[in-house]
């Protein structure tokens, strides 16, 4: 549990790189399902605290429906891939895992793409190319490495889970702000739920664009930690 | 010749593949101190982005397109894009070892760099023929170079400044890059 | 002969090469199921849009580029598809000619301009004015035509006049052969 609190003030975003994704694990089973869901809810948030998956976060959440589409579409990829690559780890060879798991996890992206296409298409077009750039997005590789190759097929998928949802709250939060802030009014797969008078005829469309996504993600973060900070110390 | 000016001041500027795409973010807000450095990683990301991009675009007209199998894009793409950083990860060892050094773990990472994936979905997307595919990744590589280029000057005078704990790092360089994107937005009416 | 297996030097390779084939044999049976989901809803949406501008189209023929327009059994008309440059990338453009070859309707496919600016190229007092036109006069007022431009957003305006004046060009001349 104290391995994050150094990372708190690390001035560099996580990479994929798997040492740096290490949170301890102890050998209870059972409840450590649950455990291992929480964990990747705050204490490792994907977004706030591990600083993974940044290239879509920013990009999608200028609207809380493709937050709530590209949310969907991570969680899918990373429960299958987890799963996938943590039935097969006794069998993979170390010198080819790498290339393993991209393949895996491109499968799995290439799936979600032809699905959304399918049956979603208007979230498929909105979400345009960071659909598939799920598949360079740290969190998938990065758990792989760090998790799934080396636990059981059960507690790969809660850490998925709880990354997942952990994601998903994170995009929540961010596009919930940007589009309140940037449009005035909130509006989800095409049904409007409401507007703020004030900011409706007078949106701050600076939150929809580019600099508002950056500011907007580095408050939050400054958030977190300070609760971190607040909490931790 | 009109078309490919605009497609490369375009990606260099207008859409620059950190501040207005959001791509490449990982090595922007981990890009080192030292100019050098941050050059040499966006050069190198460069090299890559325009090799990737000739032989995906000729993978996706060629092979992709006539035979109708336009989806398999992602999973051929990312394979192509895995075996050549190793390939000039070899080489750059081979003939530059202290480059290799200095660059360290930054280099397998530009497989997982989103800029490159990116910057091939984009030439198939728009369905870029093969010159204009290179002119786009020079363009793409030359913003993300600039940018780089421009964070790193900022680092050092972030570091030495005064924050609050909780904004130091990482929160305060995402505000810095708000003001940066902020000026690029300036350059939207050009093409 | 586990160990024997996972020790052998080649392994790692067919591995690698058989979860690669799994995966080639996944995707293509996957994209056989959705493709042609893809393709039936397109022919919905393209039917839908023809039958707006001809609304008293029976039936319709696909011939290379051409939309062949029956109604009842007579040909009442073509239609085409221009692709134009706009502001943020491509427009697509489902035009209507009656057998005179003027145009008998104009809709918008696909774009992806401006928000509240460029996309009202999709309204249909723009779109109404292609209406009876014969290709010489498509151009922008300002350039000659009878077509004014959206307001702010000519860039927008202009790439939907320009391709379907090409592209009307084109297909007449086809037709006429």
């Amino acid at each position: 549990m104290n391995d994050h609190k150094d990372r708190s003030n690390s001035k560099q975003p996580q990479s994929c790189h798997p040492q740096k994704q290490h949170v301890k694990d102890d050998k209870k089973s059972g409840s450590r399902f649950w455990k291992e869901l929480a964990k990747g809810i705050v204490i490792s948030n994907p977004v706030f605290i591990l600083v993974l998956g940044l290239c879509p976060t920013l990009a999608i959440t200028s609207s809380i429906t493709n937050a709530l589409g590209m949310s969907a579409g991570v969680i899918f990829v990373l429960l299958c891939s987890n799963i996938m690559i943590s039935s097969i780890r006794k069998a993979t060879p170390l010198m080819v895992r790498i290339p393993v798991f991209i393949v895996v996890i491109a499968t799995f992206v290439t799936i979600l793409s032809l699905v959304f296409e399918a049956y979603l298409p208007p979230l498929h077009k909105s979400l345009g190319i960071y659909l598939p750039l799920i598949v360079v997005n740290c969190i998938n590789l990065g758990r792989a490495e760090a998790f799934a190759s080396k636990n059981s097929v059960v507690l790969s998928a809660a850490d998925a889970l709880g990354i997942g949802l952990g994601f998903t709250i994170a995009l929540i939060i961010i596009s919930f702000l940007r589009e309140i802030l940037g449009t005035g009014s909130l509006e989800i797969f095409e049904r409007q739920l409401f507007k703020l008078p004030g900011l409706f005829t007078h949106p701050l469309i600076f939150f929809i664009s580019p600099p508002g996504a950056f500011l907007v993600i580095g408050t939050m973060m400054a958030l977190f930690r300070l609760i971190g900070v607040i909490r931790g110390e | 010749m009109n078309n490919l000016l605009t497609i490369f001041i375009a990606m260099v500027i207008v859409n620059n593949m950190v501040l207005a795409k959001f791509l490449g973010l990982c090595p922007f807000f981990g890009v080192s101190k030292k100019l050098s450095n941050a050059f040499s990683m966006g050069i190198a990301v460069t090299l890559v982005m325009l090799i990737a991009s000739v032989s995906t675009s000729v993978i996706y007209n060629y092979i992709l397109v006539p035979y109708k199998v336009k989806f398999m894009n992602i999973v051929i793409y990312i394979l192509v894009i895995a075996s050549l950083v190793q390939i000039v990860e070899l080489i750059i060892k081979r003939t530059n070892i202290i480059l290799y050094n200095a660059l360290g773990i930054y280099l397998p990472l530009i497989t997982t760099n989103c800029t490159v994936l990116g910057i091939t979905l984009i030439n198939s997307a728009e369905n870029y023929s093969i010159l204009e595919s290179v002119v786009s990744a020079l363009g793409a590589g030359i913003g993300f170079t600039l940018v780089l280029i421009i964070m790193s000057g900022i680092r050092e005078k972030l570091d030495l400044a005064d924050s609050p704990k909780s904004m130091r790092g990482l929160p305060v360089a995402f505000l810095v890059a708000a003001l940066l994107a902020l000026a690029f937005v300036g350059f939207n009416g050009m093409v | 002969m586990r160990n024997k297996i996972l020790s052998n030097k080649a392994y790692p390779v067919v591995f690698l090469a058989v979860i690669v084939i799994v995966s080639v044999v996944l995707l293509i049976a996957v994209n056989g199921i959705t493709s042609s989901i893809v393709e039936s809803r397109k022919r919905e949406e393209i039917k839908g849009i023809l039958e707006n501008i001809f609304p008293e189209m029976s039936q319709y023929e696909l011939e290379d580029e051409v939309y062949i327009i029956y109604e009842d059994g007579e040909r009442a008309g073509y239609a085409f598809i221009a692709r134009g440059s706009g502001y943020g990338g491509d427009i697509d453009i489902l035009v209507g000619l009656d057998n005179g070859f003027g145009i008998k309707g104009v809709s918008i496919l696909s774009q992806t301009e401006t928000p509240g600016v460029g996309s009202r190229i999709t309204e249909s007092l723009f779109t109404d004015q292609f209406k009876g036109l014969s290709a010489s006069d498509i151009a922008l007022k300002s350039e000659g035509g009878k077509i004014d431009a959206i307001t702010g957003a000519t860039i927008s305006s202009r790439a939907v006049v320009d391709a379907i004046q090409k592209k009307m060009v084109e297909i007449i001349d086809t037709l006429e052969k």
